[in-house]
């Protein structure tokens, strides 16, 4: 399998697998085992699971209500831009200028008296 | 053989489908069925047994988070070792980080077993700390555990020419560094 073959026989190779030999023991796997599962259970635990549960549909929901909050701002605009162009362009029912009715002024005060005196007459 | 093949890759398929809904259990299968695999890729790219350890954890640990988005079509162990890898690169770099800090004039040694009096493991040591980070894991993953060129290719995502070459450039690190070596015999 190696090519490192330094001293003539494989001691090279020989040495490196003692180096990196994993544990043989059956207990040191089922421990390390445990401990990979505790911190999966504490990741599990934690509040950012729920969180990250509802985290998509809510990213989904905030989307939705954006794009329909935007198309009812877009109807909206677009009734009133219609609206405004119907008025400018609608014709007028005026055949005059409007009458602009106004109040006989009633004569009062000492003067206005003696000026009804007089009419009277 | 094949069938045994097809079969436990069966299995696996039905294991990742049943974690991917939840099941606890079957995710604890899965790491029982990968964990010396595991180890055995993060301990080619970190330097000592402890690192292994936590870098296998840290891997199992991402590879529970990403699970959603694995396929389970998609062969489980490749996608793991990639994982592995990744965790050990990382934290590979985190202690050059700390040991830049703290250490800055020392190679980073392996763990120290009380019981080394042999002298090739020592010089072989300090010859593989030597070496690039992907230069070790490519010879050891290669020499050591016997992955091909392309699945070390897929897990350190580099092309399989490169891990061709890496293996051969890390042989030739590690002849020129332990050429003045020779092992005692038994009469010194």
């Amino acid at each position: 399998m190696s090519d490192l073959n330094l001293f003539g026989d494989d001691e090279t190779t020989r040495g490196m697998r003692g180096l990196y030999a994993a544990p043989s023991g059956q207990a040191y796997w089922n421990e390390l085992e445990s401990r990979i599962m505790a911190r999966v259970a504490e990741v599990e635990l934690g509040w950012w699971t729920e969180f990250d549960r509802w985290l998509k549909p809510a990213l989904f929901t905030a989307a939705a209500l954006v794009i329909m909050a935007g198309v009812a701002m877009f109807r909206t605009g677009q009734s009133r831009n219609n609206a405004d162009l119907e008025d400018l362009f609608a014709p007028t029912s005026v055949a005059g200028a409007p009458v602009e009715a106004t109040a006989r002024p009633t004569l009062q005060g000492p003067r206005d008296a003696a000026l009804r005196f007089i009419l009277s007459r | 053989m094949s069938d045994r093949n097809a079969s436990s890759r069966a299995e696996e398929r039905s294991l990742v489908i049943a974690a991917q809904a939840g099941n606890g259990e079957a995710f604890a299968s899965l790491v029982r069925l990968h964990q010396r695999r595991a180890y055995a890729v993060c301990r080619a790219i970190v330097l000592t047994h402890e690192d292994a350890e936590d870098a296998v954890q840290d891997g199992f640990l991402h590879a529970y988070k990403a699970l959603g988005r694995f396929l389970p079509d998609q062969p489980f162990g490749a996608w793991l070792f990639r994982i592995m890898a990744n965790a050990s690169l990382d934290l590979v770099r985190r202690r050059k980080v700390r040991d830049a800090d703290e250490l800055p004039e020392t190679i980073a040694m392996p763990f120290r077993d009380p019981g080394e009096a042999d002298e090739l493991r020592t010089r072989l040591k300090q010859a593989l700390a030597k070496l690039g980070e992907r230069q070790r894991a490519v010879i050891v993953l290669h020499d050591i555990e016997g992955f091909t060129h392309g699945e070390i290719g897929s897990m350190l995502e580099i092309p399989e020419g490169t891990a061709r070459s890496d293996l051969h450039h890390a042989r030739a690190a590690l002849r020129k560094l332990l050429q003045d070596f020779r092992p005692p015999t038994d009469d010194e």
